[in-house]
């Protein structure tokens, strides 16, 4: 049962999720009214931006903290969020900045405060060759797996020093979430000899 | 009982109840204290003829401050917050477990994982429902109940994924593992409510062959098991000639129709469904079966494939049909009679085709492909108007028929759509030019513009007629939304009017208090009592004393109580919190409230506790406000009053001294006058 390396596995990245700032207060309703890919909703008081090149969808608020789902890579989530913050300061929001205190420039260039961006959660898709039993696997994993069939279907695996978890579907796919693509990566390694212990051999 | 003065009216005459244990003015008859702790034991008699003693429960680790506003007609009385939750848990859990039918011994263990719930502070921030209800799941489980997390929900009326929730963060919290569940555990219980009589340990037996088979087919991973126990029976019932209907059985077993209907589908793929009843019973089929997602993952695989092969067949065939197509209206053409005339333009592709381009695409002739299939489509339509109206007809009604036709289809059609008033021109272009690149933002805020298209970002921007549209439309869509925010401003500006508007202040969230920062314990505890504004009665002094005595204290301690065995003054609050040393700050702030307490030797030690300035320190600071003097014990308000009231106390005799009197604090706002109902 050597099931370390050579693993040449696909992991698919699926989603993305980002957070970043513009620090400065946004107006919805001119968003809202001037956007053309927006949905406002005000009963909840944010506005959902939808961008088509890297296919993302952005979520505003007034206080200027914006968080971007839908890329399929880190880059590809970094240029949206800086996508959206071009988009948004077209549509005239002129913004202090942030650890430079500059004036008002007067070379009339705009810089729109895009600070803290973080790359929060990163979900991933994963498919292992073969089909793996759920009951022995929960009981030789015991503290990390847990499995309730009358709640969900797979067994919830859950590594804290990544901070990643993992679903453990019978017929052997696996979806992976955790705070960034490497992390994802090594849950997934991880993972890789406990699922092939329990595997179902093909007859 | 001298010296005291009344707040209400300065009189000094107070009178003393041992009885009640009370401290009542008899100028203004204002209570200024109860539950005045004595060391006798007195009796009254009940309205029966029996006897009982007086006096009050009081915890021991706990603050014993009991609520006696308004008489104590309450069972929780004199209990803490903590005994309370117990209590109440308790008896929630029985009445749960009554239902469920569990016996006593699991209701004790479930018991047992609320309070290591409660102790780990699970309880705070969900419903005590859920938590009870979690509790009692995990001792099923554990114990091996067939009872479902379904029926707990049925009892309580929640939704079942939320007390799954609950239940799995209890079990994982509580490191408890709980066995998995085996849908045999629950055959016994559903064939009993199935009713089949006699043969019911037959049918029930034949349930778990079957569900060890449908086990080693693969089916029961990842399922319900309710689901394949309803299968199960419903197949066994039937073997045993029972007549059990679909709807019976999901009634019982609580699952879809649908679900059950796709379990039996399963099982009649595998091979075991072939056999017959006796085979089944006697032979163990040796192969398993794949599991069903697998199959069908299977066999989707193989529609993919099937289907890609079908598609390029198809694709042969239209070309072939195409091509013929072709072939038969050029011999059509041929063998038709040559149009004159007027028609004969007509019938010339190129004419058609300008003809196209200038009733249809006079605005924008950039797409050449639309235009070509538009041409393409009117050539085909032409072909057929023309081709029918000239056989029947001579060439002069045709002339004109025909002439008249174009005209006709364009009314007929309306304008083609082209590119442009599709308005998809843009996103073509778009699609057509390439974005670049840039992986590297600027760093410090800047905003890196280098591969961002301002063109397109500027598409994203409506202009004013687009916006005012867009305004209306949402508008149109939230309309009620609107409605009802309008409504509730008119309803609140009403109410405002009428005065009686109450003032919805959002919950203040708990402040963070910055941390005390303070370079010796005592300091520490004098500003946290200052922050949480529990008492103006601690002498501070005492405080630097008790943390300066810190150290020779504990062993002082034991020395104390023969020595002060004449003095019974209690001690103070503070002394719980000297004595646990590791938390200090805490601990002073929750008993900041006179431990009442009936019992002569805890006095006694704590006071020999209180007695931290020692009498060496005591000779060393004569000046100190005596209330720090060993001998009258605790931290007095008044330290001169005191000081003086001690002496007389002492030599008093009076059995009774209430604690607040030792403490010298008069203030205290205790308001209850009646105590114990005992």
């Amino acid at each position: 049962m050597d099931a370390d390396s050579d693993v040449a596995l696909d992991i698919l990245i699926t989603n993305v999720v980002c957070v970043f700032r513009t620090r400065c207060h946004l107006n919805l309703r001119k968003i809202a009214l001037e956007g053309a890919n927006v949905i406002y909703k005000r009963d909840v008081g944010k506005v959902l931006m939808k961008l088509r090149k890297p296919r993302i969808t952005a979520t505003i608020w007034s206080s200027g903290k914006i968080i971007c789902t839908g890329a399929t890579s880190e880059e590809e989530a970094k240029f949206g969020a800086r996508r959206l913050a071009r988009s948004l300061q077209k549509l005239g929001f002129q913004v202090t900045f942030s650890k430079a205190i500059r004036a008002a420039d007067t070379q009339g260039f705009i810089f729109v405060i895009f600070t803290d961006f973080k790359v929060v959660n990163v979900l991933a898709v994963c498919n292992m060759p073969f089909e793996i039993r759920l009951p022995e696997f929960t009981k030789n994993n015991r503290p990390h797996a847990s499995y309730e069939p009358e709640l969900h279907p797979a067994v919830c695996y859950r590594i804290k020093s990544l901070r990643a978890t993992l679903q453990i579907f019978s017929t052997g796919s696996i979806t992976v979430t955790g705070p960034n693509v490497k992390a994802v990566a090594t849950a997934v390694e991880q993972v890789y000899p406990f699922v092939f212990e329990s595997r179902k051999e093909i007859l | 009982m001298t010296g005291r003065v009344c707040r209400g009216c300065g009189g000094t005459d107070i009178e003393l109840d041992a009885a009640r244990g009370d401290a009542v003015c008899t100028g203004c008859g204002s209570v200024l204290e109860d539950n005045i702790i004595v060391s006798e034991v007195q009796f009254v008699e009940n309205s029966g003829g029996g006897s009982s003693a007086v006096g009050q429960f009081v915890s021991l680790d706990g603050a014993g401050k009991t609520p006696t506003l308004g008489g104590g007609f309450h069972v929780n009385l004199g209990k803490e917050s903590r005994a309370q939750t117990l209590q109440n848990g308790r008896r929630q859990i029985h009445h749960l477990g009554n239902q469920l039918q569990l016996n006593q011994h699991c209701l004790d263990t479930a018991f047992n994982f609320f309070k290591m719930a409660v102790s780990k502070h699970l309880t705070r921030g969900r419903k005590m429902a859920h938590v009870i209800a979690a509790c009692l799941y995990l001792v099923c489980r554990t114990e091996g109940t067939p009872h479902m997390l379904l029926d707990l929900s049925d009892l309580l009326q929640v939704n079942v994924y939320v007390l799954g929730k609950t239940f799995l963060l209890l079990a994982r919290e509580l490191c408890i593992n709980a066995p998995a569940i085996d849908p045999c555990l629950y055959i016994p219980r559903f064939a009993h409510l199935l009713e089949f009589g006699d043969k019911n340990h037959e049918v029930s037996m034949t349930a778990l062959r079957l569900l060890q088979r449908m086990k080693r087919d693969w089916m029961h991973t990842g399922r319900r098991p309710s689901g394949l126990c309803g299968a199960a029976l419903l197949v066994a019932a039937r073997m045993h000639d029972f007549r059990r209907t679909v709807k019976e059985v999901i009634s019982v077993v609580k699952v879809c129709e649908s679900t059950l209907r796709k379990r039996l589908t399963e099982f009649e793929d595998t091979p075991t469904s072939q056999l017959t009843v006796d085979e089944f019973m006697k032979v163990d089929l040796e192969e398993e079966c794949d599991p069903p997602s697998y199959t069908a993952g299977q066999r989707k695989l193989r529609m993919k494939q099937l289907e890609q092969v079908l598609s390029k067949q198809l694709e042969e065939v239209e070309g072939e049909i195409s091509s013929y197509q072709d072939a038969i209206e050029i011999e059509l053409e041929n063998s038709r009679p040559k149009a004159k005339g007027a028609l004969a333009s007509l019938t010339k592709d190129g004419s058609v085709e300008d003809t196209t381009s200038s009733l249809f695409g006079e605005e924008d002739a950039e797409d050449e492909e639309l235009e070509a299939a538009a041409s393409h489509l009117n050539k085909d339509f032409y072909q057929e108007l023309l081709g029918g109206g000239i056989p029947g007809s001579s060439e002069a009604a045709g002339g004109p028929e025909g002439g008249g036709r174009p005209p006709a289809l364009e009314s007929l059609l309306g304008p083609l759509p082209t590119a442009a008033s599709l308005g998809i021109s843009d996103s073509i272009r778009e699609c057509i030019s390439l974005q670049s690149r840039d992986p590297n933002a600027s760093g410090d805020g800047e905003l890196d513009l280098s591969g961002i298209d301002d063109l397109e970002i500027d598409r994203y921007i409506l202009n004013e007629a687009e916006a005012r549209v867009k305004a209306e439309l949402w508008m149109r869509e939230n309309a009620e939304y609107l409605r009802e925010q309008r409504e509730k401003e008119a309803r609140i500006a009403k109410e405002r009017e009428l005065g009686i508007y109450k003032e919805h202040k959002p919950k203040k969230s708990c402040k963070r208090r910055e941390p005390i920062q303070a370079s010796t314990a005592g300091e520490a505890i004098e500003k946290m009592l200052e922050q949480k504004k529990i008492s103006s009665k601690i002498n501070y002094s005492v405080l630097r004393d008790l943390d300066s005595k810190g150290g020779g204290g504990p062993h002082k301690e034991d020395a104390r109580p023969q020595e002060r065995a004449g003095a019974r003054k209690l001690s103070r609050r503070k002394t719980p919190a000297s004595r646990s040393g590791a938390d200090p700050v805490a601990s002073v702030g929750k008993r900041l409230r006179p431990m009442v307490s009936t019992q002569p030797a805890n006095k006694k030690v704590a006071v020999g506790e209180a007695l931290l300035p020692s009498p060496p320190s005591l000779g060393a600071e004569p000046v100190r406000p005596t209330a720090v003097v060993v001998e009258s014990g605790p931290v007095s308000y008044h330290p001169e009053e005191d000081a003086d009231e001690e002496e007389p106390d002492e030599e008093d005799g009076e059995p009774c001294v209430s604690a607040l009197q030792m403490m010298g604090g008069d203030d205290y706002g205790c308001d209850g006058d009646d105590d114990d109902g005992y």
